[in-house]
């Protein structure tokens, strides 16, 4: 089934075209690595589709429904959510609070129920804490729960980063080079939680990354990018042999 | 680093404390006379006006200097609606809170548009500046330098110049909105707003709605602070423009700063302490600003974060987060 659709999506700063038509669709459970040099356009592709920039020209639909206007809550509140290539977490908040910052819409009742302190927003509250409990459970990370996040090491920071973005059961995944920086074990670990959320949840996982490895393990298919353009797309294996791939990363060949 | 939070028998505990403060307190009026009475009430409005302060300029992390305005705002719509419109003195001060949160709603507009840091901090006590210069011009409303006299008013035939009967309202009124705005704080309202200051881009990934978090905090803020400035109005009895200047602005700065920013209980603390030090001081005549400034630097020097970080270390009993564990 296809989740995001992705239709001749440009971005234009004052002349410069950092996003010129560019196309895809991402399955469930599939992973879609975007590579290509720096100043490629991944960024700007990423920051179109969560509503950090508004598209010049194009589309992008999930589910069938459009997005492209969209305020980057309301994209994030309808199932498309991502996380940061320089760390989106609250350095003063714990780990719990954290993760359960990625469960706000989750979390019911009203101004006035907070307020009075009424059953409703108390239940609602409680069951996000047991839920964000058992996911960092999930990760072996439940005894750092009461650790501010800025106290972490990097990669449990990239972890616990990933584990407040798909709290919600979030459609669709946008991971913004979740590798980099990190020590060969936690890549390994990385690498095993993509595989899981796609393979198991079904998450359409959209994936920067400059780690030629992870890309060619984990990717279903990979869209590479130059220019702000798309310049090849296909299976890792396909991607491999492409002549326009070799020369946008090698130069001329 | 990992914070010990605090064992269920704590937080038990510590319900029971938030409780037994006030009970306690009832008693408070039989062991003062009228003057320690008069700056005991006095400390409760500080403990309200630091409260909203240290929402907005601590939590949410915003230089917004708006929080004398909404001091202001609201004792001059107290003042107003008692004095001019016979509204009985109790029901102003929901009244003066639903201004003070327009004045919240007023300086949030600044920070909705994107102006942050010292821009923030010099139109926020711009408008500050502005409220008075309205307080000293628009006489025909406001008195002007005459200022607006509070209308005598009795309550249970008791009249309401009475400093008991006003520690006791008083007392009342802090007790709900400090429970409130702990209510607020240990909710997903209260992590969105650390999130928002601590990093605001990522905040609104996680579907949270930045404008709205902005807009209500400095809302309530302007409400508690607000209904601060409508005990305050009955508490002096006389509501003068000079009350809303720079001075109370840095008074209530200190108050949360050596309370400790962001902190509830740093804003119960620092409010009691800084009203009750200048009292102190009185022993030493020519030398009391002195003191004031010395101890007020000493205690930041110390303790940056302020007495609440050192609660904090004793015991986990005064760890606070932003969430409500089930009891």
């Amino acid at each position: 089934m296809t989740l995001l659709d992705v239709k001749s999506l440009s971005v234009r700063f004052s002349g410069l075209t950092a996003l010129d038509d560019v196309s895809f669709t991402l399955e469930e459970g599939n992973v879609r690595a975007v590579i290509g040099p720096n100043g490629a356009g991944k960024s700007t592709l990423f920051n179109a589709i969560s509503g950090y920039v508004t598209p010049t020209s194009g589309t992008v639909h999930l589910h069938g429904h459009e997005l492209t206007q969209l305020t980057p809550h309301e994209i994030a509140e309808r199932g498309i959510r991502r996380t940061f290539q320089n760390g989106g977490l609250f350095p003063a908040l714990t780990v719990l609070e954290n993760v359960l910052t990625g469960l706000h819409a989750q979390t019911h009742g009203s101004f006035l129920d907070i307020l009075l302190g009424r059953s409703k927003a108390l239940k609602s509250e409680a069951e996000n804490i047991h839920r964000a409990r058992e996911l960092l459970k999930l990760m072996s990370m439940e005894h750092m729960a009461d650790t501010r996040a800025g106290d972490l090491s990097g990669g449990q920071q990239r972890i616990v980063e990933i584990v407040r973005t798909v709290a919600s059961d979030p459609p669709v995944l946008l991971l913004d080079e979740p590798a980099v920086g990190l020590s060969p074990e936690a890549r390994a670990q990385m690498m095993e939680i993509i595989h899981r959320l796609a393979g198991e949840k079904g998450v359409g996982i959209l994936l920067i990354e400059h780690a030629v490895e992870l890309v060619m393990a984990a990717a279903d298919r990979i869209l590479v990018m130059a220019a702000g353009a798309r310049i090849a797309e296909g299976t890792p294996e396909e991607i491999r042999e492409d002549r326009a791939v070799l020369e946008a990363y090698l130069g001329h060949s | 680093m990992s914070q010990t939070m605090p064992t269920a028998t704590q937080r038990r505990l510590r319900t029971y404390a938030f409780w037994a403060v006030p009970v306690l307190l009832l008693l408070l009026p039989l062991a003062t006379n009228p003057y320690t009475q008069f700056i005991a009430n006095g400390m409760l409005i500080s403990v309200l006006v630091t409260l909203g302060f240290t929402l907005t300029i601590g939590n949410l992390g915003q230089l917004a200097f708006a929080n004398t305005a909404f001091f202001g705002i609201g004792a001059y719509a107290s003042a107003i609606l008692a004095a001019k419109l016979g509204v009985p003195w109790l029901l102003t001060i929901p009244l003066a809170g639903a201004f003070g949160a327009l004045g919240g709603f007023l300086a949030s507009a600044a920070a909705l548009r994107g102006i942050r840091t010292y821009y923030l901090a010099i139109i926020t006590l711009a408008f500050g500046e502005l409220m008075r210069w309205a307080y000293l011009h628009a006489k025909p409303v406001t008195g002007g330098t005459d200022g607006m006299p509070m209308p005598r008013e009795a309550l249970f035939g008791i009249s309401l110049g009475d400093d008991s009967l006003k520690f006791y309202i008083f007392l009342g009124v802090t007790v709900l909105l400090v429970k409130a705005t702990l209510n607020l704080m240990r909710s997903r309202f209260g992590r969105a707003v650390m999130a928002v200051r601590e990093n605001e881009i990522a905040t609104a990934s996680l579907a949270i709605p930045t404008a709205r978090v902005i807009l209500v905090t400095f809302m309530w803020s302007g409400f508690v602070v607000g209904c601060a400035g409508a005990l305050f109005a009955r508490h002096v009895g006389h509501v003068f423009p000079e009350s809303f200047g720079m001075l109370h602005l840095i008074a209530s700065f200190a108050m949360v700063l050596v309370g400790g920013l962001g902190s509830v209980l740093g804003a119960v603390l620092g409010a009691v302490l800084l009203t009750a030090l200048p009292e102190y001081l009185r022993a030493f005549p020519g030398m009391e600003e002195l003191f004031f400034g010395l101890i007020v630097a000493g205690v930041l020097v110390a303790m940056p974060m302020g007495l609440a970080s050192l609660l904090r270390r004793l015991s986990p009993v005064f760890v606070e987060r932003f969430y409500r564990e089930a009891p």
